[in-house]
């Protein structure tokens, strides 16, 4: 959030676009952290993140005459954010090495696990699970359920309907459940209900 | 069990918690977690999902990166400000003469180069100066530019202003000039480095990179990869057939990236070297060998660094 008094988000865009050297800079350093998490948690590799979020940082300080203010800036730079890192993730599917959603590769990380409790194992098998799904599904997951974005605002992200939104996290959300099941601590401990049995009885 | 219903799927769960499903299904769904412990149990997992979800904690974008960003929006601000300035005065901008030049590598050369100072900012990353870092000292970070390690005798150089060498004074007054206005310059240049001569013979590594260059923004492209902090790379030893493909390419000049990128999306490499007063970038196929020059394009990089 910007300091008392200083720019809006939309007036730095507007200074940027006039030419001001410095306001795209200071708009971005002002969101970078979470367009950060936004397309880590989207392309699952840091290097790809990286690469993802360079494209996107120079298509949005070229493109900023086209922001028409239809949305918040914020809602904008996520899109192109989010935008990018699909961009990726596209281009990565057609090369072979690099597949997601491996169940095997995901089965090798959690084996490792040592004691679940732990937030770093926690985190490491939320990575791991995030990978399995479909990148679409995990965009939307990601920005309501990790970055705590309204479905209005990720439907706007993602340039969708709300409707698609639910879908998409409702989906993502049982796909994740037998994986992370484990790290809900004592909530299932005891009365833990498995997966298979839960799935298949309907 | 008609009225009861059997017990719920995961999926129908989760989109019912989703507000998806309504009406007399929801009614449903509601009487039946009611009375069903098993369901409850697996209603509150789901929730459980969501609150796991939002108690991993953001993750902090690695220094590398900040300092990757903060170098390509400088130049990205430094290009606007000579394309601005440039058109102004009616002429094609900078890049657009690159751009031109570069396009289907059937060209021309560009058109006449108006030396000064406005490139002088991009320029300054592209040099690599021996024995293997530029270093570029940007208001308030170094960023260590290392296009080219020369192997282990020189590993230590790339990180450090004292043990490698250090860009020429013309070329950082010339950087300075141009990004004042973007980053308070702190120039401190040490003495000028001779630049090595067939670098591509002796042993260099190849930037590990994943970025899919195009063919109508090869040049800008290029550019932007010149720009990218060493320490944002990986690096990995090429082979002799690409170390083949690269001295003949090269020619005997200076090579200062060596790169695995994609190139319309199929696996090449780009090497640029410096080719008298500009750079020459080429996309080898990988095929590519000191006795097959197999080149899917080339574009030169016009050159503001060396002054009149």
């Amino acid at each position: 959030m910007p300091d008392e008094g200083a720019p809006a988000d939309h007036e730095l865009l507007r200074r940027h676009v006039a030419g001001d050297a410095d306001a795209f800079g200071e708009l971005f350093r002002r969101h970078r952290d979470r367009l950060w998490a936004v397309a880590l948690r989207t392309v699952c590799d840091p290097d790809e993140a990286a690469d993802a979020l360079q494209d996107a940082m120079v298509s949005a300080f070229r493109r900023a005459a086209d922001f028409r203010g239809e949305s918040a800036v914020t809602t904008w730079l996520h899109r192109i954010v989010v935008n990018a890192s699909l961009d990726r993730l596209r281009r990565r599917a057609a090369r072979p090495a690099l597949s997601t959603g491996d169940e095997q590769a995901f089965e090798a990380l959690v084996a490792q696990d040592g004691d679940p409790a732990r937030t770093s194992d926690t985190r490491l098998d939320v990575d791991a699970a995030l990978r399995l799904l479909p990148p679409q599904q995990r965009a939307a997951l990601v920005l309501v359920d990790m970055l705590g974005f309204s479905v209005a605002d990720t439907a706007a992200i993602l340039d969708t309907s709300p409707g698609t939104v639910k879908s998409r996290c409702a989906r993502a959300r049982a796909r994740l459940l037998p994986h992370l099941v484990h790290l809900q601590g004592n909530r299932s401990a005891g009365q833990s209900v498995s997966p298979a049995q839960g799935g298949d009885t309907a | 069990m008609r009225g009861q219903m059997t017990h719920l799927d995961t999926d129908v769960l989760a989109e019912f918690r989703a507000g998806l499903i309504t009406g007399r299904r929801g009614a449903r769904i509601t009487a039946h977690l009611g009375g069903c412990e098993r369901c409850t149990a697996l209603d509150e997992q789901l929730a459980g999902v969501r609150s796991l979800l939002a108690s991993v904690p953001a993750p902090t974008m690695p220094d590398s990166v900040a300092q990757r960003l903060d170098t390509v929006l400088a130049a990205e601000v430094a290009q606007r400000n000579a394309a601005g300035r440039a058109a102004a005065r009616g002429e094609a901008a900078p890049a657009d003469q690159a751009e031109r030049a570069g396009g289907d590598g059937t060209r021309e050369s560009p058109a006449p180069r108006r030396p000064g100072g406005n490139r002088g900012f991009q320029r300054l990353a592209l040099r690599v100066l021996a024995p293997a870092a530029a270093v570029v000292v940007l208001g308030a970070g170094v960023y260590g530019l290392s296009h080219l390690n020369l192997g282990s005798s020189s590993s230590s150089a790339a990180s450090s202003t004292a043990g490698g060498a250090a860009p020429t004074a013309p070329s950082v007054a010339a950087g300075a000039e141009s990004a004042g206005h973007v980053n308070a310059p702190a120039a401190n240049p040490s003495k000028a480095a001779a630049v090595p001569r067939g670098i591509a013979r002796a042993g260099f590594s190849v930037v590990a990179g994943q970025r899919n260059l195009t063919q109508a923004n090869l040049a800008q492209q290029v550019r932007v990869e010149l720009l990218v902090p060493a320490s944002a790379r990986r690096t990995q030893t090429p082979t002799p057939q690409l170390r083949g493909c690269v001295a003949k390419l090269a020619d005997g000049h200076t090579v200062e990236l060596v790169e695995s990128v994609h190139f319309e999306g199929k696996p090449a490499t780009l090497v640029v070297a410096r080719t008298g007063a500009e750079d020459t970038a080429w996309i080898a196929a990988p095929d590519c060998s000191d006795t097959y020059r197999h080149v899917l394009a080339t574009t030169t990089l016009s050159s503001g660094i060396s002054g009149p």
